[in-house]
């Protein structure tokens, strides 16, 4: 870049000689070098979006393979029947419930001795027990299915395997090795024709089933207080409402068809919708985006909860109210803080917010606090609270500028017409400024949803869908987030594995959600800017 | 307040003033939540940090907390005295004690010795890559603020700049996964991590060089144009000086943003431990740019969520975040104290 010196004002003359080399002067030479580097950025930043899709993209192909395994190694059949299995497992962990509840009741309430109120909840455990028994030979058939269905499912992979192998032998030139790699075809119909001949048993089995649930519930016991016979009455309907759902089962499993195809769209449909993501299990791989993105989402509300009114707040004081002396003192500290790394943040999490967090949620005085107490250390609220101080910055900042630039003269209108500081900053210049602000909102959003340090190390990492019948507790329930989950899961993961290419797919989905957010964002203050003068 | 003291036009306490002041006092409440929240983070870190890193004897720091590399710490209890040793010293201490050969002791591992190697692994990788996200940047934002015909494609390229400023950092990381990674097959290197962390504050500092470029005024273009100077000329002598104040502050801010960062590391270069430091055992000039390295933000990560929190492992755990927390928050002191005071260098 460096030019020699103008070293007289013969440098300047019209005339002067200019060195060219391949028909260029030393001024094209240097655009050309600027233009390549702004053209090469722009490659690059646009080969992003390219190597995102290339590895993400092959997922589909790779999710449809696995659903149709799914079927036709007959696992879908078998989980039709374990589905059965696990709504009983629901609808006895609420009995247990119920019984804790009576319990409390008697040894709380009624003051009696812990003995004497397990005397009296004996009734109800014969009951219990009955209602928990009934399911025995259901269940038995299903963990005999499921071999079989792992078995089917075993040798089939094998043999894809073997396929490849051949493959890349006959790929190096190696024919004779390539021809000596045995293949077994599986034979889904002969396979499968074993596994479907239990119907006729089944059947019998569960109408066995169902009428043994109806027996124990004839044998219901009763409850003290009203609130426990209704809480009953409750799982009389549950249990009602499952047996209602068993010929529907019993139709799915005869008109059920290993051969019926498995539409392209289920690969993608499966993927967006699907409510979870289970990887690395004995008996079905399953690739559902829901559990994480309800994850990030639940965190990223918290903190915004937390920290927009704290950060559209402080930026509204320091801009309207605060001294020209307490600003230059407080901007560069909340700017300061914005240079918090993440993974100290997260640090903090672990070894302070969450356990002072837990202890303020045991204190009894705040026992009416929705969720409190909690027990897990690491949840959406610990996360949520450490990401709204990532957040303040981005919006107090944002925020800030946009007050800056509404127009002197609204404020002076609006004085000179009487009105007080707090009518003019609430009816005039908030307003005014509402757009830039939205848009600041977004931006500490955008910024929360892509943060991954923190919510890796304190939101807890249990990969399910938040309980949101808890209603407000469920802050205090463990997630697994988008980000998290790419940065835990990736160093794990053989490259090329649908694995692999599914944390790709979460990535790109992340991609476009913080690109439509910033999109939102600029377009919000485009619209609606007010325009000056 | 009695009549007599008030003045004619002195405003009268009223319902809507109390509300008036109240409300203002919940703004400020806001203000000074953060500020509090903020500190007590901070305050945490140095304060429990500060035990590792500094000592009550001379020379006051811990020295080998800063040139040591890490490694496990063993805790036993030897003739009814509770000791605690580093790997080595473990080692050696077997061999001068016979008698204690079969003792039993703790183990925690990254809990002794120091974090030399990451410090080192961290400022080679915020050097390389904002050497390379400097040339590129600052040369882009020349190109597009001087050179190019404004119109719509650079226009749709400054969006889609202003777009990628926004992507998650972990975006960034899986990203140079697949290009520098996998498909350039560099392996978890430097040179990959370079450029990761290189492209993921390219779009900041473009968007900043721009805007400090855009702000020279017009007619410094004009004037020097206008006596015969070549554009190269006027951007070297009437532009790029005026403009460095604003290029440098946003590429420190990047500097601070580049070393903070984990996410886009965790897959391209950082490694969990290395025994090596980047410079020994090369076998030609080419290794040091195809190794891996440790990294302070990625020591953390490890620290503090691979071994249990107790006493002995709180040290380590405590003095890396609070060494990083400065490192960082120093460089973010920098550009935000040299910012507000070049802001009013020049008035035009």
């Amino acid at each position: 870049m460096e030019t020699p010196r103008p070293t007289s004002h013969s440098d300047f003359l019209v005339n002067k000689k200019r060195i060219r080399v391949l028909g260029l002067s030393l001024d094209d030479a240097i655009k050309i070098f600027f233009g390549g580097n702004a053209v090469l950025s722009v490659i690059v930043l646009a080969l992003i979006t390219y190597f995102l899709f290339q590895e993400g993209f092959g997922f589909f192909g790779q999710n449809h393979r696995n659903l149709l395994t799914y079927r036709q190694a007959g696992l879908e059949y078998v989980d039709f029947i374990r589905t059965q299995e696990s709504g009983h497992i629901a609808l006895t962990r609420y009995l247990s419930d119920l019984r804790l509840r009576q319990y409390n009741e008697y040894v709380a309430t009624q003051k009696m001795l812990p003995s004497a109120a397990n005397d009296a909840l004996a009734k109800f455990d014969e009951f219990a027990v009955q209602y928990g028994d009934a399911v025995e030979s259901i269940r038995g058939m299903v963990s005999d299915l499921t071999e079989q269905a792992t078995a089917i499912k075993t040798k089939f992979l094998i043999a894809e395997d073997k396929k490849i192998e051949r493959q890349q032998l006959l790929a190096a030139g190696k024919i004779e090795a390539a021809a000596a790699v045995k293949i077994e075809t599986v034979d889904f119909a002969a396979e499968l024709h074993v596994l479907k001949g239990i119907l006729p048993l089944y059947k019998e089995t569960n109408a066995d089933f169902a009428k043994k649930l109806d027996a124990a519930l004839m044998a219901a016991p009763k409850f003290t207080t009203p609130e426990l016979s209704a809480r009953f009455d409750r799982f009389k309907e549950l249990t009602r409402d499952y047996l209602a759902t068993f010929p529907s089962t019993t139709s799915s499993l005869e008109t059920w068809d290993y051969t019926r195809p498995v539409p392209w769209y289920q690969a993608i449909s499966a993927f967006l919708f699907g409510r979870e993501w289970l990887t690395a299990s004995f008996w079905q791989d399953w690739y559902g985006i829901v559990p994480l993105l309800m994850g990030s989402i639940m965190v990223s509300l918290v903190a915004l909860v937390i920290a927009v009114p704290l950060g559209v707040g402080a930026a509204i004081y320091i801009n309207q109210i605060a001294s020209a002396r307490e600003q230059r003192i407080v901007k560069p500290s909340i700017e300061f803080i914005s240079a918090f790394p993440s993974v100290v943040l997260g640090f903090f999490g672990i070894a302070v917010l969450g356990q002072s967090l837990r202890w303020l949620s045991q204190q009894a005085w705040l026992a009416w606090v929705p969720g409190f107490p909690f027990s897990e250390r690491l949840n959406i609220l610990t996360a949520g609270c450490l990401l709204a101080l990532i957040a303040v910055p981005t919006i107090f900042t944002l925020a800030e500028d946009a007050l800056q630039n509404v127009p002197k003269a609204f404020k002076e209108a609006s004085f000179a017409l009487g009105a007080t500081r707090l009518q003019t900053i609430i009816k005039i210049v908030v307003p005014a400024s509402l757009s830039g602000i939205i848009s600041a909102v977004l931006l500490g959003l955008g910024r929360v949803i892509g943060e991954t340090m923190v919510v890796l190390l304190c939101a807890g990492n249990r990969i399910a869908i938040p309980d949101f019948t808890a209603g407000l507790a469920v802050v205090t329930q463990p997630v697994h987030t988008m980000t998290g989950i790419i940065a835990q899961e990736m160093g794990e993961v053989v490259r090329g594995s649908i694995h692999y290419r599914a944390l790709f797919v979460v990535g790109i989905v992340l991609f476009f959600l913080s690109l439509g957010i910033n999109f939102i964002a600029q377009k919000i203050v485009r619209k609606y800017r007010i325009s000056i003068g | 307040m009695s009549p007599s003291t008030r003045h004619e036009f002195q405003s009268r306490p009223s319902a809507a003033r109390r509300w008036e002041s109240a409300v203002l006092w919940l703004f400020r409440t806001a203000t000074y939540v953060i500020l509090i929240c903020g500190a007590l983070v901070f305050g945490n870190i140095v304060f429990k940090g500060s035990k590792t890193v500094f000592s009550t004897t001379a020379p006051f720091i811990n020295v080998a907390f800063f040139t040591e590399a890490p490694e496990s710490l063993y805790v036993f209890e030897y003739q009814g005295q509770k000791k605690e040793m580093g790997d080595r010293e473990f080692r050696a201490f077997k061999t001068t004690h016979p008698e204690a050969k079969d003792i039993k002791a703790e183990s925690y591992v990254y809990s002794a010795g120091g974090i030399f190697p990451c410090i080192v692994g961290t400022v080679l990788l915020v050097m390389g890559s904002m050497m390379i996200a400097l040339t590129l940047g600052v040369s882009a934002a020349v190109y597009l603020s001087e050179y190019a015909k404004q119109g719509r494609a650079v226009t749709l390229i400054r969006l889609a700049i202003l777009n990628l400023a926004g992507v998650p950092s972990i975006v960034f990381g899986l990203f140079g996964l697949g290009l520098f990674v996998i498909y350039l097959d560099w392996n978890v290197s430097l040179l990959a991590g370079w450029f990761t962390l290189a492209l993921m504050v390219l779009p900041v500092v473009i968007t900043a060089s721009e805007e400090s470029l855009k702000a020279v005024p017009k007619g410094f273009r004009e004037g020097s144009l206008a006596l015969g100077a070549t554009k190269w000329q006027t951007i070297r002598k009437n532009v790029l000086p005026y403009a460095l104040p604003g290029i440098l502050t946003s590429s420190i801010l990047g500097i601070a943003r580049v070393a903070g960062e984990t996410a886009p590391i965790m897959f391209t270069a950082a490694y969990v431990v290395r025994d090596k430091l980047p410079w020994e055992g090369l076998s030609s000039v080419s290794d040091f740019f195809f190794q891996g390295v440790m990294a302070l933000p990625y020591h953390i990560y490890v620290v503090s969520s691979k071994i249990p929190q107790n006493e002995y492992t709180e040290r380590v755990q405590y003095g890396t975040a609070f060494v990083f927390l400065v490192i960082v928050a120093l460089i973010a002191t920098c550009s935000i104290v040299l910012r507000n005071k070049l802001r009013n260098r020049y008035k035009w």
